[in-house]
C-alpha cells in the first residue's frame, strides 16, 4: 500500500487536545475509503476508494491521535466551527476545503480562535 | 418530599413550576397571574378604549385560542367594554386550514362571538394550494406571510373594527429582536418590540401576550381544556423554525428569563436619531392603497408575478428585473381591491353566532 | 405560534448561506499580484498585504479615540494620560499586545520579525517621532481567574514572559487575580479610599428575594470570599457574567491608579458580536453601546475619565489566530470550556452559535456589531449600577413586578376587590396583599435591588433547574454573602450623600403614602446600622 508523509502542526491553543505536542508527522495512505473509515487502511478490496483528501486526514486525527474530548475537534464530520485549518501556509476555503486532495510533505495547520479575549 | 403549599397564595397546593419564574404554584393562581401580567400589559400601554371594537386573529392554533378565551375572560372581569370579534383567514391549504378552520368555528359558539373568515382565494384569487402549484415549496412562506398581513388588516376592514389583535407570544418577539440583530434589519428592529403598532393608514395592531411564554400559552390550554388545532403548516416541515428559534430555546433551558430579557433588551433601546433620518419613508401602494415602502406594496408585486406566471419577481432583484424588462402590466391584469380603513360597512355578512 | 405566522419576519430576508469562496480567482485583492493566502469576509489577501491590512484597522479603530475629546485639532497623537493593556494571554489579546508594541514602542533595530519589517510604526511613523503617544509607561495588565476554576493552572508566570518578550517597548507587567476584589490590599493599592468598618464587612443574603444587605464576616481570605460570591450565583450564566464584570472592575480601577487615559482590550469582533447578543440574552440592552467603546469616571476626583477601547473589534478572530501564526506568537490557552456547567452558560451557548453561524455565514458577526452601532438607550437612566459600574435604566423593578407577577402583594393594585383571585376570599387576599411596612415588623433593611441595573439584578436572583457546579466553601452562608470592594465602598459614599442632602430618617419614620417602589428606593440607600 502507498502512503504518503504529512505534517501536521497545531496553534492557537488546539495542541491541549493532542497531547500539548505542536507538531506531528503521520503517514497516511494515499488511496482511502470514500466514507472516510480509517479502521480498514488494510483492507480496500470491497469499498469505494477516493485520493487521500483532507477529510480523510480529519477522521485519521480523530480516530488515531485525539484521546478524548472528540466535540472539541470534529462536528458534522468536518472540524468544529472555529477551527482554521491552513494548507500549505493558505486557507483551506482556498484550497477547496476538505476536498483538497494531499500530496506527499504537505503541511497542514489546525489553530483554534476558541480560546478567545 | 412534603407537598409544598403554592408560593402565591399559600393555601393550596403547589401544581405547577412556573416556566417564567420558576415559581411553583397552585393551579388557580397560574391561571390568575397569567390573565392578570395581560391585564397589565393591556392597561400598561393603554391598548384600548371603552367601546372599541377589536378583531382578534384567530388561526385556531393554541396562541389565538387562549388569546380568544382570556380577552373574554379580561373583558368581562375588568369591564374593558369592548366588543369582540374573530377574523380568520383562510388560505386555502386543503387538509390544514379546512380543521383549523373547524376549531375557529367550535370557538365562535363556545365564546360566543362573531366569526368573519376571509380567504386569499376571495381577495387574490388564488389560494396557497395554487401558489405552491406555480412557485413550489421553497418561497411559499413569503406569500403566504405577505398575503396574510394585508389579509388580516382588510378582514378588520370589513368588519369596521378598530384594533385588531394577535396571538404573537414573548417567544416571537424574543426570536424576532435576535433575527433582526443578526441580519441588520434595523428598521424592524426599532418597532418589533412595541405592543403596538400603527402606520398612518392601517389598523391598531397589537400583542397582548407579548410577555407570554409560550410554555404557559400550552400549559393555560391544556388546563383550561381549551381546544385548539396543532398541526405545522404542511408546506411549512419543522426545520424552516430557523437558527434563531433553536437558539433562543437553548437560552430559555440555560436560564428561563431569557425570553424576557431579550425582550426588555429590545425595547432599552432604539435606533440614534442620525440613522433613522436615512430610512425609507412609507407611503401607500398606487396600485391597491395599502401601506408599502415602495410604489407597489409587497402584495401587489407577488400578485403580478403569480399572475405574469413570473413568481420570482416578488422574491428577487433579479426576478423583478426580469419582469419589468417584460414591460409594464397589462391593464386586465387582476389586482387587489383598493384598501382603505373604515370601509368596510354594516352591510358586510359577518357569521353570527346561532 | 409558529414562526412562519409571524408578519415581521419576512423570509426572503432570511440569511442565506453564500459560498465564502467564490473560486473565481485566487489573486489578491489588494495587490492583485501574489496567490492569496487567507480568505477574509468573502475576499482574497495574500500574505504580505495581509498583515498592513490588520495593522490598518487595529489603528483605524484606535486613533480616533487617542486625544482628548475636546483638546484642540493638533496633528500628532497626544494621550491625556497613561496606557493600560489588559490581556487574557487568548488569541486576540496576543495579537493586540503585538500590535500595540509593534505599532507605538517598536525601536529601528527590531525588524527582524517579518511581519514587523511590513508594518508601519514606531519611527518609521512620521506623526509618532515625538516621543511618545502615551504619558509616562505602558503598562500590562493580567488577571489570573484560576481561583474560580478548580484544577485551573495559573498562568501569571507564563503571561509575565509574554509580556517581557516584548523588551523593547518595556511594559510594565502588573498581574492581578481575580479575588483581588476582595482583598483590602488590593483596594488600598489602587487608592480606592478608606471604608468604615460597618461597610468593610458589607455581604448580602442571597437567598432574600430583595437582596438585603448584611454583615459578613472579614476574616475570611479574599479568595474564599469570592469563591462564596461566585459559587453563591443561582445559575452558570451568573457565574461566568460575574467572573467577566470582576475582570473588567479589576482592570478599571487598576487604570484608574495608573492615571491611565486608555484601557485597552482585546475584544475581536468575533467576541464582540458574541458579548452583545450574550448581553442582550441577559437583559443588557440598555448598555449595548459599552459593549464596543466607553468611558468610565472613577469615583476618585483626581483620575482622568478613562477610555475603555476594544482596537480589535473591527478584526475577526481569524484574522488574529493568523496573526499569531504568522507572527509566531504563542497563544496561552486554556482548557477549560466543558468545567462549571460552561455549557449551560448563555455566554457559552452563544460562542457556540456564533462561531456556527460565522463558519457558515461569514458576514453575521460584522452585521450583528454593525446593528447594534447603529442603537442608542432610550431615555431614563438611574445613575449607574452599583455592580458593572454601567448605566442603569430606571423603573426596573416595576417593570419586573409587572411583566412577571411574583407576589400578590406586588400586584396589589389588579388583585383586589372583584378582580381578586376567584379561589381566595376577601380576607386572604388583603392578607397576601399588605405590605411589610403594614405588618410592623420594624424598619426595613436595606437591600441592593434598587441600586442594581436590570441585567445585574437578574444575574443575582433569575434562577434556572440546572444550578452551578460550584459548591460553597465550608462555614460560608448564602444568607451572608461577601461583596467586592467597589461595591462596598458605593454604598457607604451614596448614604453619606444622602444623608448630606437631607434628613433621610424622617423619610423612613413618617412612612406616608410612600408607594412601595418609592419605599424600596430609598430603604436601599440606608447604610446598615453598625450593631
Amino acid at each position: 500500500m502507498n502512503t504518503i508523509s504529512i505534517k501536521i502542526e497545531f496553534g492557537g491553543g488546539l495542541e491541549l487536545l493532542f497531547e500539548n505536542k505542536r507538531s506531528y508527522r503521520v503517514d497516511i495512505p494515499s488511496v482511502v475509503p470514500t466514507d472516510n473509515t480509517t479502521d480498514a487502511e488494510a483492507n480496500l478490496a470491497d469499498k469505494e476508494t477516493k485520493d487521500v483528501d483532507v477529510d480523510y486526514l480529519i477522521h485519521h486525527m480523530k480516530d488515531h491521535m485525539l484521546k478524548e474530548r472528540v466535540e472539541l475537534f470534529m462536528e458534522k464530520n468536518t472540524v468544529r466551527p472555529g477551527i482554521l485549518v491552513l494548507i500549505n501556509d493558505t486557507d483551506w476555503e482556498l484550497e477547496g476545503e476538505g476536498e483538497y486532495q494531499l500530496k506527499n510533505g504537505d503541511e497542514v495547520v489546525f489553530i483554534s480562535t476558541l480560546h478567545g479575549g | 418530599m412534603a407537598p409544598r403549599s403554592c408560593a402565591l397564595c399559600q393555601k393550596a397546593k403547589a401544581m405547577v413550576k412556573r416556566p417564567k419564574t420558576g415559581q411553583q404554584i397552585c393551579r388557580d393562581c397560574f391561571f390568575y397571574v397569567f390573565e392578570t401580567e395581560v391585564h397589565n400589559t393591556i392597561t400598561q400601554s393603554k391598548l384600548f378604549n371603552p367601546g372599541d371594537r377589536v378583531a382578534i386573529g384567530a388561526s385556531g392554533g393554541k396562541d389565538s385560542t387562549v388569546l380568544a378565551y382570556v380577552m373574554k375572560t379580561l373583558n368581562e372581569r375588568y369591564q374593558y367594554g369592548l366588543e369582540l370579534f374573530l377574523l380568520s383567514i383562510d388560505e386555502g391549504i386543503t387538509g390544514y386550514r379546512d380543521d383549523s378552520l373547524e376549531t375557529v368555528k367550535r370557538n365562535q359558539q363556545q365564546y360566543d362571538m362573531p366569526l368573519k373568515i376571509l380567504s386569499y382565494d376571495e381577495l387574490y384569487g388564488w389560494t396557497m394550494d395554487a401558489i405552491v402549484s406555480q412557485v413550489g415549496r421553497k418561497n411559499n412562506c413569503t406569500f403566504c406571510g405577505v398575503f396574510r398581513r394585508q389579509a388580516l388588516d382588510r378582514g378588520a376592514a370589513m368588519l369596521n373594527v378598530d384594533h385588531i389583535v394577535t396571538g404573537h407570544n414573548a417567544d416571537d418577539i424574543a426570536e424576532t429582536v435576535l433575527m433582526n440583530i443578526m441580519r441588520g434589519d434595523i428598521a424592524r428592529l426599532g418597532r418589533c418590540t412595541s405592543i403596538c403598532t400603527q402606520g398612518e393608514d392601517t389598523i391598531r395592531r397589537s400583542k397582548p401576550f407579548k410577555y407570554a411564554y409560550e410554555k404557559e400559552i400550552v400549559m393555560y390550554a391544556y388546563f383550561k381544556k381549551l381546544d385548539y388545532f396543532s398541526t405545522e403548516c404542511i408546506y411549512s416541515p419543522d426545520a424552516y423554525r430557523g437558527h434563531a428559534r433553536v437558539f433562543l430555546k437553548d437560552l430559555e433551558a440555560a436560564r428561563p428569563s431569557a425570553i424576557v430579557d431579550i425582550i426588555h433588551s429590545g425595547e432599552a433601546f432604539e435606533i440614534k436619531e442620525e440613522i433613522k433620518a436615512t430610512q425609507k419613508l412609507q407611503q401607500t401602494c398606487q396600485r391597491c392603497g395599502y401601506m408599502s415602502s415602495n410604489e407597489l406594496c409587497k402584495a401587489c408585486t407577488l400578485l403580478e408575478g403569480l399572475e405574469r406566471g413570473m413568481a420570482n419577481s416578488g422574491i428577487t432583484d433579479r426576478g423583478r428585473k426580469k419582469m419589468d424588462s417584460e414591460g409594464p402590466a397589462p391593464d386586465n391584469l387582476r389586482t387587489i381591491p383598493f384598501f382603505k380603513v373604515g370601509s368596510g360597512s354594516a352591510a358586510i355578512t359577518v357569521e353570527t353566532p346561532s | 405560534m409558529s414562526s412562519c405566522e409571524n408578519p415581521n419576519t419576512d423570509k426572503d430576508v432570511l440569511m442565506t448561506r453564500r459560498q465564502k469562496f467564490d473560486g473565481k480567482t485566487k489573486l489578491c485583492v489588494k495587490c492583485k499580484e501574489n496567490t492569496g493566502n487567507i480568505v477574509i469576509r468573502y475576499a482574497v489577501y495574500c500574505k504580505s498585504c495581509f498583515f498592513p491590512l490588520v495593522q490598518g484597522r487595529f489603528r483605524k479603530s484606535l486613533e480616533p479615540t487617542i486625544n482628548a475629546p475636546n483638546g484642540s485639532r493638533r496633528k500628532g497623537l497626544k494621550a491625556s494620560g497613561s496606557l493600560v493593556v489588559g490581556i487574557s494571554g487568548g488569541t486576540s489579546s496576543v495579537a493586540m499586545l503585538d500590535l500595540v508594541a509593534k505599532t507605538y514602542f517598536a525601536s529601528l533595530e527590531d525588524n527582524k520579525n517579518e511581519a514587523n519589517g511590513k508594518l508601519k510604526g514606531g519611527k518609521e511613523h512620521p506623526r509618532l517621532v515625538d516621543k511618545g503617544v502615551w504619558k509616562g509607561k505602558p503598562t500590562v495588565c493580567y488577571v489570573e481567574v484560576c481561583g474560580a476554576f478548580p484544577g485551573e493552572k495559573d498562568r501569571t508566570e507564563e503571561v509575565r514572559h509574554l509580556v517581557e518578550s516584548y523588551s523593547y517597548a518595556n511594559f510594565d507587567f502588573v498581574p492581578l487575580r481575580l479575588e483581588d476584589s476582595f482583598d483590602q490590599k488590593w483596594w488600598d493599592t489602587v487608592g480606592g479610599g478608606d471604608l468604615s468598618t460597618a461597610a468593610r464587612s458589607l455581604g448580602f443574603d442571597m437567598t432574600d428575594e430583595e437582596l438585603r444587605l448584611t454583615t459578613s464576616s472579614s476574616d475570611i481570605s479574599p479568595l474564599t470570599a469570592m469563591q462564596t460570591y461566585l459559587s453563591s450565583l443561582p445559575t452558570p450564566t451568573a457565574f461566568h457574567s460575574a467572573v467577566q464584570i470582576f475582570i473588567r472592575l479589576l482592570l478599571l480601577h487598576t487604570a484608574a491608579s495608573q492615571r491611565a487615559s486608555h484601557l485597552l482590550l482585546g475584544t475581536s469582533l468575533t467576541a464582540l458580536s458574541v458579548n452583545l447578543i450574550s448581553g442582550i440574552a441577559q437583559g443588557a440592552g440598555f448598555s449595548v453601546a459599552e459593549e464596543a467603546q466607553e468611558v468610565w469616571h472613577p469615583a476618585s476626583d483626581d483620575a482622568l475619565p478613562i477610555r475603555i477601547v476594544r482596537p480589535m473589534r473591527d478584526i475577526g478572530m481569524k484574522e488574529c489566530a493568523v496573526w499569531d501564526w504568522w507572527c509566531n506568537l504563542r497563544v496561552l490557552a486554556h482548557s477549560r470550556p466543558s468545567q462549571s456547567g460552561g455549557k449551560n452558560a448563555i455566554s457559552a451557548l452563544t460562542k457556540d452559535f456564533i462561531f456556527g453561524l460565522e463558519s457558515d455565514y461569514p458576514a453575521t458577526v460584522s452585521t450583528i456589531a454593525r446593528t447594534c452601532a447603529k442603537l442608542t438607550p432610550k431615555e431614563g437612566s438611574d445613575g449607574i449600577c452599583i455592580f458593572c459600574r454601567r448605566p442603569a435604566q430606571s423603573g426596573v423593578q416595576e417593570w419586573k413586578a409587572r411583566i412577571s407577577i411574583r407576589s400578590y402583594q406586588e400586584a396589589s393594585l389588579a388583585v383586589s376587590g372583584n378582580t381578586r383571585p376567584p379561589h381566595l376570599t376577601e380576607e386572604e387576599i388583603t392578607n397576601l396583599t399588605k405590605t411589610s411596612l403594614d405588618s410592623g415588623s420594624g424598619p426595613p433593611v436595606p437591600s441592593l435591588t434598587s441600586q442594581l441595573c436590570y441585567a445585574c439584578h437578574t444575574l443575582l436572583t433569575s434562577r434556572s433547574s440546572r444550578g452551578t457546579a460550584a459548591s460553597l466553601p465550608s462555614g460560608q452562608s448564602l444568607n451572608n454573602v461577601p461583596l467586592p470592594f467597589w461595591i462596598r465602598s458605593s454604598i457607604e459614599t451614596r448614604s453619606f450623600h444622602k444623608h448630606a442632602k437631607h434628613d433621610f430618617d424622617a423619610d423612613i419614620t413618617h412612612g406616608v403614602k410612600l408607594s412601595r417602589s418609592e419605599m424600596k428606593d430609598q430603604i436601599a440607600e440606608f447604610l446598615l446600622p453598625e450593631e
